[in-house]
């Protein structure tokens, strides 16, 4: 049986009204029970805390209004409008063995196996970070600007693992004069990435199907290379592959900019971000967290190393903040 | 089958709350709907919104609210309804 368009909003307005709560209080209360030195493992707050996290995004995805059966039942629609998106796709795409293990973010099939998972994602993604709301793309402008404070002209830019575009649409519209270019291994993410750029009349990007650890590219042949939430989708070897890519494009002095998850020292910090890891499917980002990045990057050749807090949305880095967010952090160096 | 991850002491509240949340969607779904259902209706005039608000003078729906209360908690009794092995 079909689901209309106003029951799938309201299923998934419902969830993400709970996600909105499970951020605004349920996860100030389980701080405030660490805090009081209570062991979270006996806690049953702790337990509905992890229990909704887990199942929350699973109703998202996979529920009776989750998102993957209501784009399913409009297949054919959808698959049409991205029949003259124009983009590069390898003749014989390789996907890694980590790539495919796991469905990310509990994403049945993941962002690449069903030519209609690029609206899926796309959809999935207005609601990741509950508190942006509407204003989530304000996160990806914000990081624009933070990447051309430290590269402010530059003529050519690549944007790693870039999805359906979102992160590579600022670029784009801030640098009219600017190539971009956006690789990422999601065929159906691309063509939605295509088409979205195409209706907003951008001429001068090209998406192209490729693992951004092993591109095409000449070298020292970018002014800048970005990356947003990518790294931590990765294992430690293929982030330090990324890395040295990245190195190899780079002119000599230029940038790269990556937005991205790394806990600080803090022992809660790590056990929500390392348990959100395994909830949302996303084994790496704990790997990331543990790697040492100043030292593999001083290793790769870059200078200027830089690994900082990111304000995604304007107060959260205020002491008083209280709410759930991602540690969200700008990694940026120069070749 | 890859098994869910649990997160209670018991797996069995894992499940049940499960199915306590996809109950409650549920029940926003039909409130929503119901809420746009009178907005359009009382929009071409076909309901009262005041009259369909306000507390009823007498309990017409009680027999079938009985009823609806007996389904539900007849489950508690532990009795069986139809003669089988104990």
């Amino acid at each position: 049986m079909s689901i209309d368009g106003r029951s799938f909003a309201a299923g998934q307005a419902f969830l993400l009204s709970c996600k909105t709560y499970w951020t605004r209080v349920v996860y100030p209360a389980v701080r405030e029970e660490y805090q009081a030195g209570r062991n979270l493992e006996e806690s049953v707050l702790y337990q509905y805390y992890c229990w909704l996290e887990r199942h929350l995004q699973r109703f998202k995805y996979s529920g009776r209004y989750g998102l993957q059966p209501y784009h399913a039942q409009q297949r054919q629609r959808l698959e049409q409008e991205l029949r003259d998106a124009e983009v590069e796709l390898a003749a014989k795409p390789e996907y890694p063995d980590y790539y495919t293990r796991i469905d990310i973010h509990q994403h049945p099939g993941g962002v690449w196996s069903d030519p209609i998972a690029g609206f899926v994602y796309e959809r999935g993604a207005r609601s990741t970070t509950p508190l942006a709301g509407g204003r989530h793309r304000d996160l990806h402008d914000r990081l624009t600007e933070a990447a051309l404070e430290i590269c402010s002209k530059p003529s050519r830019v690549l944007d790693m693992g870039c999805g359906f575009g979102k992160s590579t649409r600022p670029f784009y519209e801030t640098l009219k004069d600017a190539e971009v270019e956006g690789v990422d291994l999601s065929a159906p993410c691309l063509r939605l990435a295509a088409r979205d750029a195409a209706a907003a009349g951008a001429k001068r990007v090209r998406f192209r199907q490729m693992d951004c650890a092993r591109t095409d590219y000449a070298d020292a042949s970018f002014d800048l290379v970005t990356s947003t939430m990518l790294l931590h989708e990765m294992p430690p070897e293929v982030v330090e592959r990324t890395l040295a890519e990245a190195h190899r494009v780079l002119r000599p002095g230029a940038a790269m900019v990556h937005l991205d998850f790394l806990p600080g020292d803090d022992p809660f910090e790590r056990l929500i971000h390392f348990g959100h890891s395994k909830r949302n499917n996303e084994p790496f980002m704990e790997p990331l967290a543990r790697m040492d990045l100043p030292a593999l990057l001083k290793k790769l050749g870059f200078r200027d190393i830089r690994i900082e807090p990111f304000e995604e949305a304007d107060g959260v880095l205020e002491p008083g903040y209280r709410s759930w967010r991602f540690p969200w952090t700008v990694i940026s160096a120069r070749r | 089958m890859i098994p869910e991850q649990t997160f209670f002491p018991d797996p069995a509240l894992d499940r049940a709350f499960g199915v306590v949340m996809a109950l409650a969607t549920e029940v926003w779904v039909l409130r929503d709907r119901l809420a746009a259902l009178e907005t359009q209706l009382a929009g071409r005039a076909l309901v009262d919104r005041a009259a369909l608000s306000r507390e009823p003078a007498d309990d017409a729906v009680r027999e079938e609210r009985e009823a609806f209360v007996a389904h539900l908690l007849q489950n508690l009794l532990g009795a069986q309804q139809a003669k089988g092995p104990r």
